[in-house]
């Protein structure tokens, strides 16, 4: 028994498509395999003390098998800090093995069963969460040193109040930031950003030596309300993520410039990137504008 | 209120919008629910029900409906060749 992966498994456990059979095969493969607890969904939402037991008492995968996430809407909901998680049409793209997963009429019922495919999937899927580090671990090097003192101007509408850094960062139209030092590019999202999300519940960073183009994803971000791609001011390969938001997302929320960050890139080249970036100047405007365009909830 | 831009590149030629394929689209309308920005319209009682009604309204580069969608039914330009095209436009602009 390998210890290191016991989690705690809340699949989605979806009854309606493929996916949501093959995120309980895994939970099932898992519990034999490594001991680890499954949390059954449904019964979560009617009687939590168990399974929030559960979940404090090992690290948490959560398993959504599609794009809706209803096991990541559940863990939010349940305010549960998520160690790992995957989707499985996601995995089944990535793994190019093709799932049953035609939800219109008549051929509903007979996607229903988990098939060779589903089983073959759940069985890759098991599989890589139990191998070892990556090879990638071997790219990822020390992250860039804290910026010096920032100054900040502010925007407030009503009682929000909206930072931006005066100096030292570029800011995208999408709202993202990078901080550059020689070749190397830290990326976070801008204060209008996070507030726009609200609370932050995951950060799903990309791998490790990833080349990444310009407006390319960098990750994805996931809150209570919506699950965001983050998009890639400049291009580079992926040096470093920032490790803590996998215990402490909420670092995006409370210093989103600093401890907050995302990613650390080795630029390909700024100079080109530079021509489809803003600075504190450009930026400060556009984001008032989209203030006040906004309701912030 | 000014016309639509983004970087300086009016959106009206920036063509980044979802594109949904009807083959796979099941109508459960979670696109719908999580755009704020009303780039999809629903049309009861007709078909197709789902439609891109306001496709300058997508924030460029923002692909976040997709994610939403449980059959991978939204796909959307490819970001190098819009990209390009932002900046082509930009060129045009700056020589005008």
């Amino acid at each position: 028994m390998n210890s290191r992966n016991t989690y705690a498994v809340l699949p989605c456990n979806g009854m309606d498509k493929a996916a949501g059979a093959v995120t309980r095969q895994i939970a099932l493969d898992l519990s034999v395999q490594t001991g680890s607890e499954i949390i059954c969904p449904v019964l979560y939402r009617v009687a939590d003390a168990r399974y929030n037991r559960i979940a404090q008492e090992h690290p948490l995968l959560v398993l959504d098998g599609c794009g809706t996430r209803c096991a990541s809407k559940l863990a939010v909901e349940k305010g549960l800090k998520v160690a790992k998680k995957l989707t499985v049409t996601e995995e089944a793209k990535k793994n190019a093995i093709p799932l049953a997963d035609s939800l219109r009429g008549a051929e509903l019922a007979a996607s229903l069963r988990l098939d060779e495919a589903g089983l073959s999937l759940a069985k890759t899927i098991v599989a890589d969460l139990l191998k070892a580090e990556g090879p990638e671990a071997a790219d990822h090097q020390a992250p860039m040193a804290a910026p010096a003192q920032l100054e900040y101007e502010t925007y407030q509408k009503d009682k929000f109040i909206f930072r931006l850094p005066k100096t030292g960062f570029f800011f995208s139209e999408n709202d993202f930031w990078v901080l550059v030092s020689g070749n190397r590019a830290r990326v976070g999202m801008t204060d209008f950003l996070q507030q726009s999300l609200s609370d932050i519940a995951f950060f799903n960073p990309p791998a490790v030596g990833a080349a990444i183009e310009q407006f390319g994803e960098l990750g994805t971000i996931e809150s209570a309300k919506a699950v965001l791609e983050v998009v890639s001011p400049v291009a580079g390969k992926v040096v470093a993520v920032n490790e803590a938001l996998a215990t402490s997302p909420e670092l995006i929320n409370q210093s989103p410039y600093e401890q907050g960050w995302l990613v650390e890139l080795e630029m390909d080249d700024l100079e080109t990137d530079r021509e489809l970036l803003l600075d504190f100047a450009g930026y400060f405007p556009i984001m008032k504008r989209k203030v006040d365009e906004f309701q912030v909830k | 209120m000014s016309e639509p831009t983004f970087m300086g590149v009016p959106r009206d030629r920036i063509d980044w919008c979802p594109r949904i394929d009807y083959a796979k689209c099941n109508d459960c309308m979670e696109c719908v629910k999580f755009c704020p920005h009303r780039v999809f319209e629903v049309r009861e009682n007709e078909t197709p029900k789902l439609i891109v009604k306001n496709p300058e309204n997508c924030v460029v580069f923002c692909r976040a409906c997709a994610k939403t969608c449980g059959v991978d039914a939204l796909s959307f330009p490819d970001k190098n060749e819009t990209t390009s095209r932002i900046k082509q436009i930009r060129k045009e602009k700056a020589g005008q």
